[in-house]
Formats: structure tokens, sequence, C-alpha cells
């Protein structure tokens, strides 16, 4: 069995648009098996952050770190196991929802990445009546889903969601709580970022709190919390900072 | 063999929405009608024996417009959706991203061409020695496009992943495409002159685009990738 991508680390990471400083030496681990939220007021760095673990921007300062080596760019067979879904759902609108998984798990195919049936995935969903529906005619529900269901197909190492509850009804996020657990149980590291307090509190392991470019606070679920009462305590303390 | 798998993916997928929307194809044909029909109200009086010095830049003045409109409007599709960072996130190699664009925004500009140089050809006397020699010609025409489009698709794509550039392209394409355009030139005056060495043109500008073909798969990573660097991650139309 091939050995998992994580631990994925970030050390240090600083980054400068202009003269803003938007992220400032921020540290952060995120571990085989577990779901970290990052939450953080609107221009706090959240996608910013996300786009360099990813690989999209280069930092200005700082490093990366894969199952403890650090990491310029990512190697084709490596990318394969690294999943993200960003703010926008990043679905060619020109062809059907079928066509746009196949087209990635062709593109997945050429480096020997396994992925799962197009039609299964859609069905995992809840798009398998829209296989064939041109993704441009789908909802901004609809869109998030296939976005989803391209980032799971892969079975991936490491997930980064950008607000991946965004535009999902109650039975779209209760569909993506139930599989984000499920990564979980598989050995997945997840790291998401929402505004919706009650979903992350309730799929993450820990949440971290973003402000001013530095990692300002943390929670964490703890094995004694059983009825997870304490844990949505400190992140609603945690909480008080994104709103102001 | 897994590049050319990778680009071979990339162009199908393209070709598959651009056959449904015929979106780039029909605006690059109907600019070329235009333009057609803008040098015969201008140029059509010009003496026969003077179009030998009009038709060539007629033609590449042409294809740069056209080409320009076709690079803007095959990126405008991935600035649309975000889905050139989705790319490049995924396992994709960046250099089957820049082939797979450059051939398909080629497919394009030699379907605009079909209906250019036979549009000339019709309207102006002097522009019948391409008519005379079809095979120079169409190796001409092609040898030309693939090096517009080689330094093109490399700055189309550095533009594609901010928002709002559009208006950049044409300023950066055009002075960096010029010298490529005065060589195809020139190469189509020789044509169009009987020149005795107009033969040589052709193996001169199978170089040219050799070294910009390579020249912009080496570039084009860190064009893509620095220019990711020097803005915001896209935050913008979050769907539909």
């Amino acid at each position: 069995m091939t050995p998992s991508l994580a631990p994925l680390e970030a050390r240090g990471i600083s980054q400068r648009f202009g003269r803003k400083r938007v992220l400032k030496k921020v540290d952060l681990r995120l571990d085989a098996g577990e779901i970290v939220g990052l939450v953080g007021a609107n221009g706090a760095g959240k996608t910013t952050l996300f786009s360099i673990l990813t690989g999209l921007l280069p930092a200005d300062e700082g490093e990366r770190r894969l199952a403890g080596a650090p990491f310029d760019d990512l190697s084709l067979e490596r990318r394969a196991r690294f999943a993200y879904v960003a703010h926008r759902p990043q679905i060619y609108l020109g062809l059907s929802a079928r066509e746009n998984l196949d087209l990635y798990a062709s593109l997945r195919a050429t480096v020997g990445a396994e992925t799962e049936a197009s039609a299964a995935v859609l069905a995992r969903f809840g798009l398998a009546d829209a296989a064939e529906l041109m993704a441009g005619t789908f909802s901004r529900g609809m869109a998030q889903r296939l976005a989803l269901a391209r980032a799971l197909a892969g079975r991936p190492d490491i997930l980064i969601l950008d607000e991946p509850f965004t535009a999902l009804d109650r039975q779209g996020r209760d569909l993506l709580a139930g599989i984000l657990a499920e990564e979980r149980a598989r050995g997945s590291a997840i790291l998401l970022s929402s505004h919706d307090h009650d979903m992350l509190v309730r799929v993450a392991d820990r949440i971290l709190h973003l402000e001013g470019g530095v990692i300002a606070g943390e929670a964490r679920r703890r094995d004694d919390d059983v009825d997870g009462r304490r844990f949505r305590e400190e992140t609603a303390a945690l909480w008080a900072g994104p709103q102001r | 063999m897994r590049l050319l798998r990778q680009i071979r993916l990339l162009l199908l997928a393209e070709l598959r929405q651009e056959v449904r929307s015929l979106e780039v194809v029909l605006t690059s044909a109907f600019f070329s009608v235009v333009m057609i029909a803008l040098f015969a109200v201008s140029l059509g009086a010009v003496p026969s024996d003077a179009q030998v010095m009009t038709v060539p830049g007629a033609l590449w003045l042409s294809v740069a417009f056209v080409g320009a409109l076709t690079l803007t409007r095959v990126f405008d599709r991935e600035r649309e959706a975000d889905t050139l960072r989705a790319l490049l996130v995924g396992p994709v190699d960046r250099v089957a991203i820049y082939f797979a664009k450059a051939a398909i925004a080629l497919m394009i500009l030699l379907l605009a061409s079909a209906v250019l140089v036979p549009g000339l050809i019709v309207i102006f006397p002097g522009a019948a020695p391409m008519a005379e020699r079809p095979l120079f010609t169409a190796a001409m025409v092609v040898l030309g496009c693939v090096g517009y489009v080689a330094v093109g698709t490399l700055f189309a794509a550095g533009l594609a992943t901010g928002s709002g550039k559009n208006v950049l392209l044409s300023l950066i394409l055009h002075p960096l495409t010029t010298p490529v355009l005065m060589f195809n030139l020139v190469a189509t005056r020789a044509l169009l002159e009987a020149h005795p060495g107009a033969d040589a043109y052709l193996g001169r500008m199978a170089a040219v685009d050799l070294v910009l073909v390579v020249l912009g798969a080496w570039l084009f990573e860190p064009v893509l990738v620095g220019s990711g660097g020097g803005s915001k991650p896209a935050r913008g139309r979050a769907g539909r």
C-alpha cells in the first residue's frame, strides 16, 4: 500500500499582496484521519493559505512539507492524491456532469491513479439524474456537488475544501458531512473553511481561527467531551472573532 | 506518451465544448468576413501590380486580429469557470495544457484562414499566385499560424488566471507577435512576387516555429504559475 501524503505541514508561511500582509508566519499541521476547520472573517487570508498549500500560489516565505519532507512542487503522481475544491466550482460548463468526471478520471489514469466510476460518484452525490445535463445549466448547489464529486472520486490522501457547504441545501450538507466522516475514517487528511458554524462543529476535529494573518486560536474536540458541548463552546468563543 | 495522452484528452474536451457552442468558430469566421469586406472597400481600387504589397498585409493583419479574438475566447472559458486552476492542482502536465490550448486555437485560426485566403484571392487579382501554388500557400499559412499561436497561447494563458485582463492581452500580444507576422509577411510577398528563393522561406518559418513552440512550452509553467502568484486568488462569480 502506498504511504499517505499526510501530514501536510505549513511552516512560517507569509504572503503579501502589494503593501498588505495577508499571512504572517502561519504554521499549520494536518494529520491523516483528521478534519481541521479554518474560520476567519472575509479577507482573513483563508483562500490565500489554501492556494499556497495547493501550490497555486508561491508563498513569499515559509515551507510546505508532505509526510515530513519539504516540497516546492508536487509530482503528477502525488498531485493525483491531493484534491482541492475552490470557492468556485471549477467545472467545465460546456461538458455534462459525467463528461466532467470522465475527463478528470482519464487524466488521473494517465498517471496510474485509480478513480471511482463516474456513475457511482454521481449517484453518491445525488446527481445521477443530471449525469447527461450540461454543467452550465446547473444551479450553484448542483455545481458544488459536482465539484465535490470530482475531488472525492479519486479518494485523495489530502483534501482541501474552500467553503464546501456554500450553496448546498440541507440534504446536501448532511450528505457532505457523512462523506467527510467516511473519508476521515479512511485516513484522509481534510482541511476546510466555512462560515457555517453548525456544520463545522459537526464535522471537524479541530478548528483554527485565522485573524490578522496569524492563527489566533484553536478549539479541539476531546475524547471526554462526549456530547461535544465543550467543543461547541470553545468554537463559539473563537467564532466571536470572525463575526467582529 | 503520458504527455500525448493528456494533450489528447484536453483537446477532445475543448473540441467537444466548441462543437456544441460553435462560439469561437462562428465569431472568428464572421470576423474574417468582416475583415475581407473592409479590405475590399479600402484597397479594392489599388492597381493589380501594387497589390503584391497590400495582400500580405491584409492577410496577416487579419490573422493577427482573428488570432487575438480566438485566444481571448479560448481562455475566457477557463476564466469564466476558473477551470485552469483545477487543472493546475490536478495531475496534469502544464505542457499538456499549453499544447492543447495551442492546438484548439490553431485549428480555429486555420478555419478562419480558410475563409480569409480564398476571400483575398477573389477580391485581389494580385493574390492569384496563392491560388496557383495552393500547397505552398497552405504550408505558409499553417506555419505562420503556428508561430503566432505558439507566442499567443503563452501570454493568453498567463492572463487567463486573473480577471478583467482581456484588454491586456491585445496590448501584450500584438507587439510580441509582430516579428512573427513580419516574417510571414515577407514570405507571402516572396510568393506573390514569384521570388526564386520563396521556397526557402518555408524552411525558415518552420525553424522559427520550432524555436517558438519550444520556448512557449518551456516558459508556460513559469508564466502560468507566476501569474497566479502575482495576483490574489480568484473569488469572483461562483457559478450559475
